[in-house]
């Protein structure tokens, strides 16, 4: 069995999934610097689904997992809620989100430029977010999809 | 989180400790606001106790940029992490921004405005 960690949606649960996340990307043996960019995507998604698809209501639960292959590391995190197409999400230019004195907006983009592949499985009661990150520089091969876990 | 603030003569230096992310940045925000409702302008933002930093927590200045700038003022930050810093880079924002090393490698920046 994978490790895995589940929270209720409440914003303060965020600090804990970092820390899991942080735990087993170092148990991995993952480069600090791509562990503190996979710490933040994750956290990124969790506060989006925390945020937009459960008004962070104590009583929803998410799940998060990891697991990695020789060159990839692999984020699965399990929404009660209904899912978010951010792997369709087209970001706006800095200075844009700067005008418009926006103070969200980025958290989907900063997923994208670091993760190598999303892909978001929606059923009739959950979402499932799979990202994967290559860690030899590598890109995905179009036609593999993520393992799943 | 926790922010310490130091009052100066023409700027107020902020400095986060801990994380910000998208559950403390409601309180950086309040700060931020607090003081430019007070009437400062210039903010030093001294992130050598800021351990980690989310987009949410970055919104907290992008936010306040336009005003700054409108009221002539200016927001500068430094020591910050390596980590931190790259969330900066990763969204394009170090190229907007000043970044100093370290809090004192801030020249007296606010000295004559």
């Amino acid at each position: 069995m994978k490790p895995s960690i589940q929270v209720t949606c409440t914003k303060a649960n965020l600090s804990a999934i970092r820390h899991f996340v942080k735990e087993q990307l170092e148990a991995m043996a993952v480069a600090e610097k791509t562990a503190h960019q996979i710490v933040l995507a994750v956290d990124e998604a969790c506060a989006n689904c925390m945020i937009h698809s459960h008004q962070c209501d104590n009583c929803s639960v998410i799940e998060v997992e990891l697991y990695r292959d020789t060159s990839t590391v692999y984020v699965e995190i399990r929404d009660s809620g209904k899912a978010f197409p951010m792997n369709e999400y087209r970001p706006r230019e800095i200075e844009d989100i700067i005008r418009r004195r926006a103070k969200g907006g980025m958290g989907i983009f900063l997923i994208n430029r670091i993760m190598d592949k999303i892909e978001i499985e929606e059923k009739a009661q959950f979402a499932v977010y799979r990202f994967a990150k290559r860690l030899n520089g590598q890109p995905l091969p179009p036609s593999q999809g993520i393992k799943t876990a | 989180m926790k922010i310490k603030e130091i009052e100066g003569e023409s700027f107020v230096t902020l400095i986060p400790v801990g994380d910000l992310d998208a559950n403390s940045s409601i309180e950086m925000d309040e700060c931020m606001e607090r003081q430019l409702n007070s009437g400062v302008v210039n903010f030093h933002i001294d992130g050598s106790e800021l351990q980690y930093i989310s987009s949410a927590g970055l919104g907290v200045f992008i936010s306040h940029l336009e005003e700054i700038e409108q009221k002539e003022g200016k927001i500068v930050f430094s020591g910050l992490s390596q980590n931190v810093q790259d969330v900066f880079q990763l969204l394009g924002l170090d190229q907007i921004v000043e970044i100093f090393p370290s809090s004192s490698d801030v020249p007296n920046l606010f000295a004559t405005s």
